[in-house]
């Protein structure tokens, strides 16, 4: 099975000398391609700034990563920016749907970002799978917690990146919805072959994943 | 004895077939010292219910009942002092103002009302919440945990009627979320102060003495 | 409690300094305005009162004359007087050359109100000391210097005297034309015989007294008067009672705002108030928006209504001692500057203009006042909101568009411009005002330039003079003195030297008959009553028609009408409306005495004939009487339209009005008016100039004026012009700065409206970067953000303009007859180009200073 992403001896640091903030201190990883994967870790032990890394959000102070063969770290703000769209899902934990567009629009909207026709049968799978049929047309701010992360969720498919990044996605959730939204990121992974990497501190929730990647003081740990 | 009763507690919003049922007949006793965890899924009207309780709103159907106040006979301006000197409020985001020191912070309720808060409780409030050395910083320079303890003493220090508090551990990983949890049981505990507390962690609810499972609305046992 | 609050509203103020900056800025700009405008309407109530009062040469509230010496005494004791000044007129100098010496006896207070104090030397003290004008001394052959020795000839009563004086003192002229030598009552009492008081026998002013006085209150001054001539024995209406004491407000001191003044002040005042109302309230509405959680927070931990509303009130308190004053300061200044512009256009006929005003607190109490109540107006709502928002609802509180609309219909994805199209409709109130004053400055900016480009300069131009150039005396530029003495007729050498000047083509002299030519006169059989009264300038009596049109009479009784005498060429020039149209053929029958040319005045907006002044047809006969006898039978041959230029010249109507009154204006070939006439006198020069000797003959009208022939004036078709366009000017002025503080306070907006879109959407901007939203598409939503503002404002300008020039303007402008309606579109269009690129440019430059950080921090902001 193909790598979608590899990283390697990530590290980032913030300050100098004493008081320097270690958050990431040397990090390896692989993922292969149309895995789950979760990466947990406390408060603290770096699981977030790597994500950041991950998804080109954030720069590393050494280290690589390559997500389908392109580095990472030698795209400009505009290059990024459009690898993102083409190649990169997020969710996050508050959804961060767009307010003044409904939740079709939303699901499109890396897309139209991009100037390409949607894959109207894609879509359409998708909305039907995460349940949002009906709700195409409404805003955000009437929908519940858990409706607006399973839109966040269809957007981050609509594109079919490379890997979709997941940042505590049922973090603001109740335990019946997590339930819900966690089985769907399964049912995705397996039904479109997704690539998804999941962060939480949440020992029950990354059950639900194919693999578990432990991190600690800025270190994957075995 | 029972500090807040409310009766067949109703509370809509809006009209016809787009009407949501926040809270639709609920009959609650929580008795004085103790701690109640209000637990639900998204959704269930648990904040709409603590809103209920603490004034923040007014029922469609039903009355609460705090320290023997009929809150529904209540006016406006009434509601604020009844806010002011008989609730504490702990949000999620903590809700702290960075403008002010932690301590002016703490003391802006009193301020409000115009009283000088006992010295005395004071100290050992702060002391107990592990704030003692950081009372003169501003709330951004204080951690995730300390703001919200912060919070807490905010909430404590014009000795009210009941705690409500809204999801407080919502923001912090496990182990922040058992200390704060833990911070909090016991200063309501010393104070003896009655704490309502929304959350969805099992664990958390496991430290309270009665456990409310809201569903649509309504209690379910 | 108090402490706590004024802590928390130092350091939530403190914190929020862009914020306060953008509010103070909001809240000068409102009181330049009416800072500028009040420093605007009081300098010119100041500048016009004092010119017109150095005018009139009196600075009094009135004038009484033709008091005994006991009146006199009785004035100066009423309770109603101030203080009153003592003048005896003597008679004017005979030996004055081209400037006119009125010699009187007065008192300094007298001195004092009229403008006659030396400013060099001393009062007359002695029985032959007297003070001048410098310009009369020269007049008199002397320079002005004390100790100066003259000679001072007049007579009274048909007795002459010449006298020997000497100047005590000075001062400088403030009129070319005419200045008072004054004497003390020193000269009164050795000269007895010449101040007998014979009033009541043949109503010869010398010998009474007059005064210029000043009055405790000018409340009813009128009323007061009469009754106060009465209480000193006089008859005050009556001019031929023997009794007859003339009282006369002075209405240069008592200036009167007309009501289209108060009215355009009002209007400005509301304008003003209006835009600063759309610029505070938005800065405060987005202030409150930003913190709105704050204050549902303070709300649930229980703060009362009255706290909240006095935490905000108490910073716009302050956001307002920070903004007023430099506004007060800034607006005095503009205003102070733009004075002497707007007072230039407004009073072209003034030669002698002073224009300044001093700052006077009544000016900055005004403003700060009406900036204050602004300020007020528009927190008052901001306020509401903050303070009555239930608390819960503060928490749940994000900008989508009212929630109102819960879905919509969308096959597709939203593209960038559909996106910011979507982003407008957040917070629709906002968007309505920004829109509004956007749109306001559009429309203003239109109407302005419409009304501006209606000025029919060339109408205007074409009533006031026919030629190129058109020499007069001085006496006719003024509308309160007017051509009516052979005295005052352009003297020969004067038209010589004009008419060898080179380039001077078609030069014609027009006679004009005077009040001294009262032995000429003309009945066409039209009845007049008996009613009659003296004008008091030209000394003729003035009867009445059944329309109460106003005839002067002649020594016979009948009317003297106002007569000219003119050149063919000038007829050809005239406006032939009736009867014997062709010019040429009209001068040959009247040149072989066959009949007169009659004219008529107009209504100047469609230059038809006032019905009410064609007293007679074409056809019937006027009989021409002199001496009392008839002497000739004129037919009316042909009818003309008068304009400015036919009558006297420019505007100026004062002359006519004096002598025939609206009596028939009849014009004679010179020939047939000199056989009349015993003295013919020329009152107007005119002629034209070849191609390029314009600037040339000016250039030398204006030398000859200053030093060889100071009684002349001139009026140039480009000075003319000159003085309409200056309305134009002064219209397009206006409107642009009035319209340009709207645009001003819009774009404020907008960009207060991104800057704050770009800090509150700071979360949700992140989250778009980081699905794949690059900053170039970024700044591109925000420009089209920015062109929907714009589009909106200057969609609804066009339209708005269209129907209020078709509407309102061209109504307005129909009612003055200077305009001719014009449409224009030209700065609607112009205004709509640059709010355009304006609201594209804002967003770019507020997201690169705003914008900042990386992806990362700005998603961990919480909310």
């Amino acid at each position: 099975m193909e790598c979608v992403l590899r990283a390697v001896g990530l590290k980032k640091y913030y300050g100098s000398g004493d008081t320097q903030v270690r958050a990431l201190d040397g990090v390896d990883l692989e993922i292969e391609q149309g895995k789950f994967t979760a990466i947990i870790g406390t408060s603290g032990s770096g699981k977030s700034t790597l994500l950041n890394m991950l998804g080109g959000l954030d720069v590393p102070t050494e280290g690589s990563v390559q997500i389908d063969g392109t580095e990472l770290a030698k795209l400009s703000g505009e290059q990024a920016a459009i690898f993102r769209r083409k190649k990169i899902g997020f969710v996050f934990q508050n959804y961060n749907l767009i307010p003044v567009l409904t939740a079709w629009e939303n699901i499109v909207f890396p897309l139209s970002l991009d100037g390409q026709k949607p894959d109207l049968a894609f879509i359409m799978e998708v909305v039907k799978l995460l349940g949002l049929e009906g709700k195409s047309d409404t805003l955000p701010n009437n929908l519940s917690g858990g409706q607006q992360q399973r839109v966040a969720i269809a957007r981050a498919l609509a594109s079919r990146p490379a890997i979709i990044l997941a940042d505590e996605p049922t973090g603001n959730l109740d335990s019946k919805t997590s339930d819900d939204v966690m089985g769907l990121l399964q049912m995705s992974s397996r039904t479109f072959r997704q690539t998804i990497v999941m962060i939480t501190h949440n020992p029950e929730i990354a059950q639900r994943a194919d693999r578990i990647v432990r991190i600690e003081d800025g270190r994957i740990v075995v | 004895m029972d500090i807040v009763r409310t009766q067949n507690l109703k509370k809509y919003f809006g009209k016809g077939s787009g009407q949501v049922r926040a809270v639709d007949g609920v009959d609650l006793c929580v008795e004085k010292g103790k701690l109640t965890a209000i637990i639900g899924a998204s959704g269930s009207g648990k904040t709409t219910l603590l809103n209920l309780i603490g004034g923040l709103c007014q029922p469609t159907e039903g009355t609460v009942t705090v320290d023997g106040v009929d809150l529904g006979t209540l006016r406006e301006d009434e509601l604020t002092v009844f806010r002011r000197r008989k609730v504490g409020f702990v949000f999620q985001d903590y809700r702290l103002v960075p403008e002010l020191t932690v301590r002016e912070n703490i003391l802006l309720p009193p301020a409000l009302d115009g009283s000088l808060p006992d010295a005395v409780f004071f100290e050992e409030l702060t002391g107990l919440l592990g704030l003692g050395e950081k009372l003169d910083c501003f709330p951004g320079q204080l951690s995730g945990g300390g703001q919200q303890c912060a919070a807490i003493a905010r909430a404590l220090i014009t000795k009210p009627s009941i705690i409500l508090a809204d999801e407080p551990t919502g923001s912090f990983d496990l182990k922040t979320s058992q200390n704060v949890a833990g911070l909090l049981k016991m200063t309501t505990e010393i104070c003896h102060q009655t704490l309502i507390m929304i959350t969805h962690n099992p664990q958390i609810a496991q430290l309270a003495d009665q456990v409310v499972h809201l569903q649509d609305g309504r209690i379910v046992k | 409690m108090e402490d706590m609050l004024k802590t928390l509203m130092r350091r939530s103020f403190a914190a929020s300094r862009l914020r306060n900056g953008i509010a103070a800025l909001a809240i000068a700009l409102t009181a330049v305005l009416f800072t500028a405008i009040t420093t605007i309407v009081i300098g010119t109530m100041e500048s016009f009162t004092l010119t017109m009062q150095m005018q009139k040469m009196s600075r009094s509230d009135g004038e009484l004359r033709y008091m005994t010496a006991a009146q006199f005494e009785a004035l100066r004791r009423s309770e109603l007087i101030e203080s009153a000044g003592l003048r005896m007129p003597v008679a004017y100098l005979d030996n004055a050359l081209r400037h006119n010496i009125e010699f009187d006896v007065e008192d300094e207070t007298q001195a004092a109100l009229t403008f006659c104090m030396p400013t060099h030397g001393t009062v007359p003290s002695g029985p032959n000391e007297v003070v001048a004008s410098d310009t009369a001394l020269r007049s008199l052959g002397v320079e002005p210097e004390v100790g100066a020795e003259i000679e001072i000839v007049f007579s009274v009563r048909g007795q002459d005297y010449v006298l020997p004086m000497v100047v005590s003192g000075w001062y400088e002229a403030l009129n070319s034309q005419i200045s008072v030598m004054w004497a003390s009552t020193a000269f009164r009492d050795s000269h007895p015989e010449i101040f007998r008081n014979t009033y009541r026998e043949d109503h010869n002013m010398t010998g009474t007294y007059f005064s210029d006085f000043t009055v405790h209150s000018t409340v009813g001054l009128e009323e007061n008067l009469r009754g106060l001539v009465r209480s000193l024995g006089g008859e005050p209406e009556d001019i031929s009672a023997p009794d007859y004491l003339a009282a006369v407000v002075n209405r240069a001191t008592n200036v009167q705002p007309s009501p289209f003044q108060t009215g355009a002040v009002i209007a400005f005042a509301v304008l003003f108030m209006l835009c600063g109302y759309l610029l505070i309230y938005n800065v405060f509405d987005i202030a409150v928006m930003q913190d709105i959680r704050r204050f549902g927070l303070y709300r649930t931990i229980g703060m009362s209504r009255r706290q909240v509303r006095m935490l905000i009130n108490r910073q716009a308190l302050w956001l307002s001692c920070a903004g007023i004053p430099v506004g007060l300061l800034a607006g005095f200044f503009v205003g102070r500057m733009t004075l002497p512009m707007i007072m230039g256009m407004v009073a072209t006929e003034y030669r002698y203009l002073a224009a300044g005003v001093s700052p006077s607190p009544v000016i900055f109490l005004t403003a700060a006042a009406l900036t204050g109540l602004t300020v007020f107006f528009s927190t008052r709502k901001p306020v509401r909101a903050a303070a009555d928002t239930p608390p819960i609802e503060a928490f749940r509180y994000v900008e989508s568009g009212g929630g109102r609309r819960t879905s919509r219909k969308s096959a597709l994805g939203a593209g960038i411009p559909r996106l910011a199209r979507f982003n407008l409709g957040r917070s629709r109130k906002r968007t309505c005002f920004i829109i509004l004053s956007l749109m306001l400055c559009v429309v203003l900016l239109n109407c302005a330039g419409t009304a501006a480009d209606s000025m029919d300069v060339e109408k205007e131009t074409a009533f006031m003079i026919r030629t190129d150039f058109a020499v007069v005396n001085a006496v006719s530029s003024s509308n309160m003195k007017g051509f009516t003495r052979r005295a005052e007729a352009l003297q020969k050498k004067t038209i010589a030297d004009i008419a060898e000047r080179p380039g001077v083509t078609g030069g014609t002299a027009v006679y004009k008959n005077t009040a001294e030519d009262a032995n000429v006169t003309y009945d066409f059989g039209h009845s007049l009553t008996e009613e009659a009264y003296v004008d008091e300038y030209s000394g003729l009596t003035f009867a009445f028609d059944d329309v109460y049109n106003s005839y002067g009479l002649g020594d016979d009784g009948r009317m003297i009408c106002n007569v000219y005498g003119i050149e063919e060429a000038v007829l050809s020039r005239m406006d032939l409306r009736e009867g014997e149209t062709d010019a040429h053929a009209l001068y040959e029958k009247m040149s072989a005495g066959e009949g007169v040319l009659v004219g008529v005045h107009v209504d100047r907006r469609d230059m038809s004939l006032i019905p009410r002044l064609e007293l007679i047809d074409v056809g019937e006969t006027i009989t021409v009487y002199k001496d009392g006898a008839p002497v000739m039978e004129l037919p009316v041959l042909a009818k003309a339209a008068l304009n400015g230029d036919d009558v006297e010249i420019g505007f100026t109507v004062n002359g006519p009005n004096v002598i025939g009154g609206d009596g028939l204006f009849l014009y004679l070939p010179a020939a047939v008016y000199e056989t009349l006439y015993d003295v013919p006198s020329v009152y107007k020069y005119s002629f034209d100039v070849e191609e390029g000797y314009e600037t040339e003959m000016t250039a030398f009208l204006e030398d000859y004026m200053e030093h060889v022939d100071t009684g002349i004036n001139y009026l140039s078709a480009q000075t003319a012009r000159e003085g309409a366009e200056g309305t134009r000017r002064m219209i397009r002025f206006v409107g642009g700065f009035v319209g340009l503080i709207f645009g001003l306070a819009g774009i404020l907006n907008l960009m207060n409206t991104m800057i704050t879109t770009i800090l509150t959407r700071r979360h949700e901007f992140a989250s778009m970067e980081s699905v794949g939203m690059t900053r170039r598409q970024l700044t591109e939503m925000m420009v089209w953000e920015g062109l929907c503002y714009a589009a909106g404002a200057c969609l609804s300008g066009l339209v708005l303009s269209v129907a209020l020039n078709l509407t309102l303007v061209r109504r307005l402008v129909g009612s003055m007859w200077q305009f001719t309606f014009r449409f224009t579109l030209a700065p609607a269009l112009l205004a709509c180009t640059a709010l355009l690129v304006i609201s594209a440019a804002v967003p770019v430059f507020a997201l690169r200073l705003f914008h900042k950080g990386s992806i990362v921090e700005q998603l961990r902001i919480a909310e």
